[in-house]
Parts: structure tokens; C-alpha cells; sequence
């Protein structure tokens, strides 16, 4: 073998290690939690201080959690009020993909998390009650588990992720109310009501913290890194 | 061992909610008229083609006292030479199906399948609380009882609550069946054939020249997606390649009267 012929394979060999490794790099981007279902409530059911109070709450959970660096906004919507515009819970959380606290995949991209194509709609995100786990890593209880039942997750929001276009209360009083009023639920678990809606799935009767509770909840709500 | 007894405690709750609930209503209104198997016929993907998937159906419901009804599997078949296509959702009748504790699955065809967006974004009752055998068993799904072992058939034919939640459908999410290029449905419910072992595994889908089913999860968790009817493929169509990705060859079964 030349001389020329050896180097020619030597540098051949270094090109093939060198895509090998990067490939390597490639197999594993980072999957830095970006969902979390609230590991508690704020306790004051439907209150929650506004979209601010709720988005704070997302980010303090998420800083005891190390992932204060994001952009945390809680799965809120809020409905059109004198003075108050409407705003839609799916246009707070950025575009995707969301991972949870354990690097799980939960949904790509908008369309699939909402089901914006029959097709996507049909198949369902992966967010199902094995992957939405609390900033801790830990399955929130829902039906059939040891009670309480934790599975409502306050959300005002119709399943496409858009308000309530009515004068009815979806949102406790746009997440002020913690006595009169409803709150339209999701379940983190995909059971009860007849349906498996992660976000819509029925409204409450009542936005106080015992209300809350006697339908399955604890006034806890899904929270997405938008960054 | 403690969840052992966790799941004997719910167990002994459930019966218990069942009995004051039968105490309630002695005439139960909602006959049963939807079961997942509560065993597989045991040779993989082969499952004796659509008519022995009914004869397995008629069989179970017949041991729980529900033979007085006409039970078909929701299967779908692809389309071969000289043999039209069926779809799954053609053959279950219309509704409502309920469960044996009179439970409501679906409404009617457009509930179970979604055939509309918001129908499709709800979704249908079928949920791993609901979706129970014909002996009232719910059916272990994913992250019950984990273990290294329960990719192994030897494993997990002994050990019943470990997780085999997918369920046999050859179907697309709408309910109808897949085209015929490839293999969706185990050779129309008669292969036990695997592919080829010394082919790379590749992705749980339909691929030329692979024995492959298309599976949904009672439990709606897994694969991506929580699809009930058409989450994703398998590894083959033999009794031990099903339990590779948490499945044992069950699957649904409706009354279509």
C-alpha cells in the first residue's frame, strides 16, 4: 500500500469517526422539562390571582424543581369581560415540543396537543396520565386511585384551546373567584364525564376550594415552558 | 407485595361499590355489550382469521352468561385478491356498548370513533376504568407491576397483572381498515410469523415483507398517542413477539345487536 493510498484511507477513516460521533451528539438533544401538572393547588379554588398569580405559581414550582430559567405561563384561558380582552389558553405556551419532568415527550407542536386534524384529534396527544407528572416526576391520582381524586385541572378552555365565547362563567371571574362562579376542567387522567378531554371535559359548580374538591380537584392546573 | 395488597384492597372497594350499586338496582338496565378478552387464543396474530376471532368473542360471553347476543371482534381485514376489505367499525353494530357493570362505552359509531373534530377531541368512554374484560377485570396497562421480564411471554403468561394493554385491531383510527400494500392486520388474523430475526428491529409500523398488527390500549397511555384503536404496530405476529411491546393478542369485542 502507497504511502498516498494510506493517508487517503487514514483521513477517510477520520471523516467516518467524526460524522460517527456528531451523529452521536445528534441522537440525544436536550429534553429539559417544559410541562408540569402543579404538585398543589394555590388553595384558594378558583382564585388564583389572574393569569400573573397563576403564572407565577408555575414558575416557583418550576424554580424548586431547578427549571426557573424558562418562561413558565399557566394553561389558562380567560373570557371577554368590560375592560378585559379574552384570551386563549393556547396562545400562552409557545409552539412545542413540550418534554415533562422526566424528558417524556407530551405533545410536538400545537396541532398535536389540541388535535387540530380529525386525524390528530382521533389519535390524541401524549399527554395521558403516565407522562403528566408534577414538576416532581410524580402521577397525579385520578379515578380508581387511592382518594383524594386530583384529576380536575382548571383550564377555561373549550378543546381547542380557545375561551368560552359566552356570557356563562367558565373561569372562575377570569381566575379571581373563590366562592361563586365555574371553572371548565380537564382530566390529567383522560377519565370521567363520558369523554377523555385532557382540557374540556366539564365545568364545576362553584369556584371555592371545597367546590373544587367535591367535583375531583384541588384547583390545580398544567403549566408549559413558552420559550 | 405492597402493591399486591394495594390492588387487593381495590379490588375488595370495587366489588364492594358494585354490590351497594347492584343493592340500588337489582335490574340492571345496561346489559353487557362490550368486553376486551379476557384471555388471547394464544397462537399470536393467528387468530383463526375474522371467524375464529368471533367464535373466541361468543365463547367468552357465552361463560358469562351473555351468549343470548351476537358478538363480533373489532377487527379489521385487508383488501387480497378476490376478497374485499372490512373494516372494523362496520361489523359492531351501531350502539350504544356498554360494559359489564353497565358502564357506557360509546354512544353510537360517531362517539367511539370521533368522526367529528370536537367528537374526536372529547374522545369516548373507553378508558382503562371502563375498559374491563367480561369478567369485570380491568386490564393491566402501562407501568403496572414493571419488571425487566414482562417482554417475555414465559413472564408474563404467569403473571396477570403485568402490563399487556395492547389490544389486536389491524385498524385506522377512524376505524376502517389499511390499505393493502402492507401487513396491518397479521395476514388477516391467520400468521404467527415473525420477521426475519436477523433483520434490524426497526419502528413499530407496517413495513414490506413484515408479519405486523396494528394495536390500540384500553388504558389510552402509551405509544405516543393514547389511541384505543390504532396506536401502533408490533414486533411480529408470533405468541412471543406480541409481549415484546406489551401485548398478549386480546381484543375487543362488541354485541351487534
Amino acid at each position: 500500500m502507497t504511502l498516498p493510498r494510506l493517508l487517503m484511507m487514514a483521513a477517510f477513516l477520520l471523516v467516518l469517526s467524526g460524522s460517527y460521533l456528531a451523529q452521536g451528539r445528534g441522537q440525544a438533544p436536550p429534553r429539559p422539562m417544559g410541562f408540569f401538572v402543579t404538585s398543589v393547588g394555590i388553595g384558594r379554588g378558583g382564585d388564583l390571582g389572574g393569569l400573573a398569580g397563576a403564572d407565577a405559581h408555575c414558575a416557583a414550582l418550576a424554580a424548586t424543581a431547578g427549571a426557573g430559567s424558562r418562561t413558565w405561563r399557566a394553561y389558562l384561558s380567560t373570557q371577554a369581560r368590560p375592560g378585559q380582552p379574552v384570551v386563549h389558553a393556547r396562545d400562552r405556551i409557545g409552539q412545542g415540543p413540550w418534554y415533562n419532568s422526566r424528558g417524556g415527550l407530551i405533545s410536538q407542536h400545537q396541532s398535536q396537543l389540541h388535535g387540530d386534524t380529525l386525524i390528530e384529534a382521533q389519535r390524541g396527544s401524549n399527554l395521558f396520565k403516565q407522562f403528566a407528572l408534577t414538576e416532581k416526576g410524580e402521577v397525579v391520582h385520578g379515578v380508581g386511585d387511592p382518594m383524594p381524586n386530583l384529576h380536575d385541572m382548571l383550564t377555561g378552555s373549550q378543546t381547542d384551546g380557545r375561551a368560552f365565547p359566552d356570557s356563562a362563567d367558565r373561569t372562575c371571574g377570569n381566575w379571581t373567584s373563590s366562592g361563586a362562579g365555574a371553572a371548565q376542567v380537564g382530566h390529567s387522567d383522560r377519565i370521567g364525564n363520558g369523554n377523555t378531554s385532557w382540557n374540556s371535559s366539564h365545568a364545576t359548580t362553584g369556584c371555592s376550594q371545597a367546590d373544587l374538591a367535591s367535583w375531583g380537584g384541588a384547583g390545580m392546573f398544567y403549566c408549559f415552558a413558552a420559550d | 407485595m405492597r402493591k399486591a395488597r394495594i390492588v387487593a384492597a381495590l379490588v375488595l372497594v370495587a366489588l364492594g361499590s358494585y354490590a351497594a350499586l347492584a343493592q340500588q338496582r337489582p335490574a340492571r338496565p345496561n346489559p353487557m355489550t362490550f368486553f376486551v378478552t379476557s384471555v388471547p387464543i394464544g397462537d399470536g396474530g393467528n387468530l383463526g382469521g375474522l371467524a375464529g376471532a368471533d367464535a373466541h368473542c361468543q365463547a367468552l360471553a357465552t361463560a358469562s352468561g351473555a351468549g343470548d347476543r351476537t358478538w363480533h371482534a373489532y377487527l379489521s381485514t385487508q383488501a387480497r385478491p378476490g376478497k374485499p376489505a372490512v373494516n372494523a367499525r362496520d361489523r359492531i353494530g351501531t350502539g350504544p356498548w356498554y360494559n359489564v357493570r353497565g358502564e357506557m362505552i360509546a354512544r353510537d359509531l360517531a362517539h367511539l370513533h370521533g368522526d367529528t373534530l370536537e367528537l374526536a377531541r372529547l374522545g369516548n368512554n373507553l378508558t382503562k376504568q371502563s375498559g374491563l374484560t367480561e369478567k369485570g377485570q380491568i386490564v393491566p396497562g402501562l407501568n403496572d407491576f414493571p419488571d425487566p421480564r414482562d417482554n417475555d411471554w414465559d413472564w408474563v403468561k404467569t403473571t396477570p397483572y403485568s402490563n399487556r394493554h395492547e389490544m389486536l385491531t389491524g385498524t385506522q383510527p377512524d376505524g376502517t381498515a389499511f390499505p393493502p400494500e402492507l401487513d396491518d392486520t397479521c395476514d388477516n388474523w391467520t400468521s404467527n410469523k415473525d420477521p426475519d430475526p436477523s433483520l434490524p428491529p426497526g419502528p413499530l409500523t407496517a413495513a414490506p415483507g413484515k408479519p405486523n398488527a396494528q394495536i390500540g390500549f384500553p388504558d389510552r397511555n402509551g405509544g405516543g398517542n393514547g389511541s384505543w384503536n390504532s396506536s401502533h404496530g408490533t414486533r411480529g405476529c408470533s405468541q412471543r413477539s406480541l409481549p415484546r411491546t406489551h401485548g398478549v393478542g386480546m381484543f375487543y369485542c362488541f354485541a351487534i345487536d
